[in-house]
């Protein structure tokens, strides 16, 4: 099968893309967009630095037509939104998006209800576009570069790029961090989230927040984690005062270990959990943070 | 100008998640049916641009006609027509052809609003076939809208910050959900009013679904044996939870 | 022999021509008073109360209590009795002039024999004193002000008048020892007497006595022309609201009749009240009697936590308003503060401290309803309760619990039409809050030890109440004739409630809606069936504190019944302020869905309850009980607070049964 991912040049994206592909029994073509080196080995990279991935639909349709792709792969991003629906309806290919997992004889498995229940679909025409959600592949050990061709380039809606807002998150970004410190409603306060701050800077780790959280105020939309905030899988997820609503758990599925800590025993978040605290967050963060202070 | 707001009616996103059942691979029909969530931000989102603008907004669904009270909220809110078209296909491509269908009827449009994704298939796909139908650009996730001189400048949200775009002519924007754009209470007068206001109901065509075989939906089972630590000795606690964790190699 | 009328006087009758301009004047006070009432909208009276005791729109009882009394000034006893003197003896000195005037005009025999020793010299220089006392006690309150006489405003205006009284109650004595200096002892003025001995000043003492006389005679008549100008008006101000003012305890919304907005042909009328001129005259008379005591203010719990909202300021601000003629200002909202109306908990502490049957929380929802059902604006999480509400019949969005979660694992009978006697109505907070959903299972467990016939809906219910209180009418009395109509089709009579606030509903706004109810708080229930035998409780000998809720307690006088139960479980144990006089948990009005600033109102409240020391804290609502559960976490880790069905069922004997 002709396989096509499409990605910014990211090795860890890059790389869960190609684990799908592979889950797929596919080797695949690479279209990178954005400048540098292009990371692993692929037969053919293409390569473009346009800025506005909706203005690449049209070259994009084209370069899956001239080479007769029949898969595509795309991430469950900003990116790949911009790219997977126009560009199946220019081809005329099949679309299923969010991906979580690859089964036996070309099904594909994604979440619906908020994640509550989960649909299983065999892939009966191609070409076929799949986004792929972010964290539930491991990315692929992508070794040495490939030279990349720069790609043909049809007239797009020339949409044009006026500012970048990038959001300064300071310490490790929570895509990366091995260890994440949640924070949901019950940290009831934005003072209060130091206090997960702290405990997350001993471990190395990043701070995020549910959605609830993030209504109030008490943390930034790029921190939030869950279905339509981030996916994150990092090996110990604390989650403090959070409830545990699907759309929260759709976005750790794959985190290893989870952590609950919350006043209410009856809270969602442990059914989840591998390791459960009944308590009030305060008093037990703080010494934790104390605790691995003093291990240093 | 004129703008249509794309909404669907789904079933009550927040039931939860140990209440849920399936009745043959969709949500059970108990369910109580409420417009979606993103749904209503772009609703919100139209409403704002009508004021400030003085666009003339259009409510358009696919679904069932039973539907058409919880989409007169939409009209309450601030639209000024709703356009329903009959019909129970979850094919994307089938629903972007029925919706094609009826923006063409509507005459001359500038801009489509839809919310980021649907609250119970949660695919945000068909926005995105739409544009390509209408021969518009697509962007998704949207937070804010407004005219700068001949353009239109929009703040598109993505995974680490956020960014503006600009783009000439028309376009279909899926809209995610911020502070400012957080679904208005209709006023009463507003509900009364949307009552009188016509309702355009067009059958659906069949269109062409693209050729994926469901095979099943199940509600996962959620096993996870969870180890509640004793929690009267707060450091003893602290202790023991990082100890497991290192024997376990999670850290 | 008597006192002699104008005695020393000459051309008295100056005096008395100089009366009827000043009446003209006092009249015309009073008019404009009425003038400023009367722009007010008349209300169409659907809800009319027949009681006994009223008397056309009149409440006799109120009026004499309330109005004439004063029974409420009292509460605070120092100035209870401070102005209890001046105001009765300035009657009862009125009425000894009102006498000489008889006298002096028809010859009543008024100064004479024992009449004159007793009254009119006697009691009248007894009420004189008293007079003056009182006075000068609230004299220095007004230059050393407690903070309620200050905050948010002060009233200005009432040291001239009261100066100006007090020169007249002191001239009057002087001229009174004047005269017995002059003459003879009055038997019985037992203080013009004893003061006469300081003026034996001759020749000069008639002048000054005739001077004073006129001066005297002027600045009463100045003082009772200036009346209606001044704060002083509230003497015919207060009974007159006193009168008109529904006794009955609770803000009394009413209903509103959406039916005439279907109407193509009608206007539809402005929903809640913007401007002035939207108020009835009710309202308006209530602004204009106003004091500004500043009592309503000290015992609001929102006002007392450092929220924006004070009632004593919505009230005095709509006074002033009112003062400048503006009705048609629509931006008093803007000068109350939305936030301000919003953080109403709607506990009416403040209507049961006012001294002159004001309603204050009834002008605060008035607005409130204007900002949510006409101009669609609301605080973001009421906001979020309100469309949960719309969209799925329950405020409890983002519960954990679904609707059956409470009684999963029991067998709970349901209400068969014709065969089950009560209806038990579970209500959406103990429905969907976990905390709350005890309550349920305990009063099952109660209801079956007492072998009652009940059921329960298989749908959970709201009464669509948070809507009311959040000021969405609309959308109650959507949620409210779809409950009307199924407990019409069920042929439900008998409720029993396990929340007040569903208690308040059913039986104040279903009643107006048309629909009547025998509604049985569970609270007076459980009271009901110990003291019929049908439930045998164990004795306990732990303390408990009892929680009055709002919507129990005062809004609907239930304040013995619960007090019977803890006793049969435990020993009772009073908060501080408790009864009528109970504090609010914070969680009525809507504001169980708030962001709250300042100092949180359930903590308060649960830390003036851990102050008792009590073992147990009960309640007899779910909101309470949240409430307190959440303040209490501030201050311990122990459950505190339980609902009083819980404490029942805990040491319940059950018969025969395990």
């Amino acid at each position: 099968m002709k396989t096509l991912i499409i990605e910014t040049i990211d090795p860890k994206r890059i790389g869960e893309l190609a684990t799908a592909a592979l889950a797929l029994g596919a080797e695949s073509d690479i279209l990178a967009i954005g400048t540098g080196d292009i990371p692993g080995q692929f037969n053919k990279a293409f390569q473009t630095d346009e800025k506005v991935a909706v203005n690449l639909v049209p070259s994009i349709a084209q370069l899956i037509r001239d080479e007769g792709y029949e898969l595509i792969l795309l991430s469950a991003t900003t990116v790949g939104s911009e790219i997977a629906g126009a560009t199946a309806a220019c081809v005329g290919a099949a679309l299923i998006s969010e991906v979580i997992a690859i089964g036996d004889d070309h099904t594909v498995i994604r979440p619906l209800y908020g994640g509550k229940a989960v649909g299983r679909y065999k892939i009966t025409q191609f070409p076929v576009v799949l986004t792929i959600r972010r964290k539930y592949f491991e990315p692929a050990v992508l070794t040495g570069v490939t030279a990349s061709i720069p790609l043909l380039s049809a007239e797009g809606p020339g949409i044009r790029l006026i500012a970048d807002r990038p959001q300064q998150s300071e310490g490790v970004p929570l895509e990366d961090a091995a260890v994440i410190v949640s924070g949901g409603r019950g940290v009831g306060s934005l003072e209060n989230f130091s206090l997960l701050k702290e405990m997350a800077d001993c471990l190395g780790g990043a701070v995020g927040a549910s959605r609830g959280a993030v209504d109030e105020g008490w943390a930034s939309p790029t921190q939030q984690v869950g279905q339509t905030g981030s996916i994150v899988a990092p090996s110990v997820y604390v989650a403090v005062g959070i409830s545990g609503a699907s759309q929260h758990l759709a976005g750790i599925a794959n985190a290893k270990c989870v952590v609950a800590i919350n006043k209410d025993e009856e809270a969602n978040i442990f059914n989840r959990a591998r390791f459960g605290l009944v308590c009030d967050y305060k008093a037990i963060v703080p010494v934790l943070t104390e605790v691995l202070r003093e291990e240093r | 100008m004129h703008i249509v707001v794309l909404a669907k009616v789904v079933p009550d996103y927040e039931v939860p998640a140990r209440d849920f059942e399936l009745q043959q691979f969709r949500a059970h029909s108990r369910y109580t049916r409420m417009l979606g969530l993103y749904d209503e931000n772009a609703i919100e989102t139209g409403v704002q641009l009508k004021e400030k603008y003085n666009a003339k907004l259009s409510i358009l669904s696919y679904g069932k006609e039973d539907d058409i009270p919880i989409l007169r909220k939409a009209v309450a809110m601030g639209g000024d027509s709703l356009i329903l078209v009959s019909g129970i296909s979850d094919d994307p491509y089938v629903i972007a052809s029925n919706l094609k269908m009826a923006i063409a009827s509507l005459g001359e449009i500038d801009l489509v609003l839809a919310g980021q994704q649907s609250a119970d298939m949660d695919r945000g796909v068909v926005p995105g076939i739409l544009a390509q139908m209408l021969e518009y650009p697509f962007i998704p996730r949207i937070r804010k809208i407004e005219i700068m001189g001949e353009d239109w400048k929009v703040e598109q949200q993505h995974e680490s910050g956020s960014r503006e775009l600009a783009f000439s002519g028309k376009g279909v924007l899926s809209i995610t959900s911020i502070p400012e754009n957080v679904p208005r209470i209709p006023a009463v007068r507003a509900i009364f009013a949307a009552k009188k206001k016509p309702v355009e109901k067009l059958s659906g065509i069949s269109g062409i679904a693209m050729n994926i075989d469901e095979i099943s939906v199940e509600v996962p089972k959620m096993e996870s044996i969870c180890e509640f630590l004793p929690v009267t000795d707060m450091r003893e606690t602290a202790k023991i939870l990082l100890s497991r964790l290192r024997e376990e190699r999670y850290l | 022999m008597g006192r002699i009328p104008y005695w020393n006087i000459s051309h008295g009758w100056i005096i008395d021509l100089t009366s009827i301009p000043i009446m003209m004047f006092f009249i015309y006070g009073l008019y404009r008073h009425w003038v400023r009432i009367r722009q007010g909208k008349v209300r169409i009276r659907s809800d009319w109360r027949n009681v006994p005791g009223k008397i056309g729109p009149v409440f006799v009882h109120a009026l004499f209590f309330r109005g004439i009394l004063g029974v409420r000034i009292y509460k605070k006893i120092y100035t209870g009795i401070a102005h209890g003197l001046l105001f009765w003896g300035m009657v009862l000195l009125f009425i000894g002039t009102l006498l000489t005037f008889l006298n002096v005009l028809f010859g009543i025999p008024v100064f004479s024999g024992g009449f004159n020793r007793w009254f009119m010299s006697f009691t009248l220089d007894a009420a004189g004193l008293g007079a003056l006392a009182g006075l000068i006690f609230l004299y220095l309150r007004r230059l050393f002000p407690p903070k309620r006489l200050t905050e948010p405003v002060e009233r200005r205006g009432f040291v001239p008048v009261v100066s100006l009284l007090g020169l007249i109650l002191l001239s009057g004595f002087v001229i009174h020892a004047l005269r017995i200096s002059q003459t003879r002892p009055d038997q019985g003025a037992f203080i013009g007497n004893w003061l006469a001995g300081f003026f034996n000043m001759g020749a000069s003492g008639l002048i000054w006595h005739r001077d004073l006389w006129w001066i005297h005679g002027l600045a009463a008549l100045g003082f009772i022309g200036y009346l209606p100008f001044s704060p002083m008006v509230h003497i015919f101000l207060a009974p007159v609201n006193a009168a008109l003012a529904d006794p009955m305890p609770g803000t009394k919304m009413g209903v509103i009749d959406f039916s005439t907005f279907d109407d193509e042909t009608q206007e539809i009328p402005t929903l809640g009240t913007a401007r002035l001129s939207d108020f009835t005259r009710k309202r308006l008379l209530d602004f204009d009697t106003c004091l500004w005591c500043g009592r309503c203010h000290e015992v609001c719990p929102a006002a007392q936590t450092g929220k924006p909202l004070s009632p004593k300021g919505v009230i005095t601000a709509l006074a002033e308003t009112l003062n400048s003629g503006d009705i048609r200002d629509n931006t008093l909202i803007e000068k109350i503060g939305a936030e301000a109306i919003f953080c109403c908990t709607t506990c009416a502490a403040c209507m049961e401290a006012c001294p002159v049957c004001i309603n204050q929380p009834k002008s605060i929802l008035k607005f409130r309803q204007h900002l949510v059902m006409e101009r669609s604006e609301i605080p973001e999480l009421m906001g979020k309760a309100n469309n949960s509400l719309e969209q799925r019949q329950h405020p409890f969005f983002g519960a954990g619990s679904g609707s059956r979660d409470w009684r999963k694992g029991l067998q709970i009978p349901l209400f068969q039409a014709g065969q089950t006697e009560y209806l038990l109505w579970i209500g959406c907070a103990v429905t969907y809050e976990e905390r709350a959903q005890k309550i349920a299972r305990d009063m099952v467990r109660i209801l079956e030890s007492a072998g009652l016939s009940y059921g329960i809906l298989e749908e959970a219910r709201c009464t669509g109440d948070p809507a009311k209180q959040m000021g969405n009418e609309f959308l109650f009395n959507e949620i409210a004739q779809k409950n009307i109509e199924e407990f019409t089709e069920q042929g439900i009579n008998k409720i029993i409630t396990l929340c007040p606030h569903c208690y308040n509903s059913f039986t104040r706004h279903y009643k107006l809606l048309g629909a009547a109810y025998e509604v049985i708080p569970h609270s007076v229930l459980i009271d009901s069936l110990i003291a019929d035998g049908r439930l045998q409780i164990a004795a306990g000998d732990q303390s408990v504190c009892y929680h009055d809720p709002c919507y129990l307690g005062r809004r609907n006088n239930i304040i013995d019944a619960p007090r019977r139960v803890i006793r049969a479980v435990g020993r009772l144990m009073e908060m501080p302020r408790h009864g009528r006089d109970s504090f609010c948990c914070g969680g009525g009005g809507g504001n169980y869905w708030a962001e709250e600033t300042g100092v949180r109102i359930n903590q308060t409240r649960a830390q003036e309850a851990l102050g008792v020391g009590s073992d147990r804290i009960a309640v007899a609502c779910p909101f309470c009980l949240l409430m307190l559960t959440d303040g209490c976490k501030k201050y311990t880790d122990v459950q505190k607070a339980f609902d009083i069905a819980e404490l029942v069922a805990d040491q319940l004997i059950q018969k025969g049964k395990t």
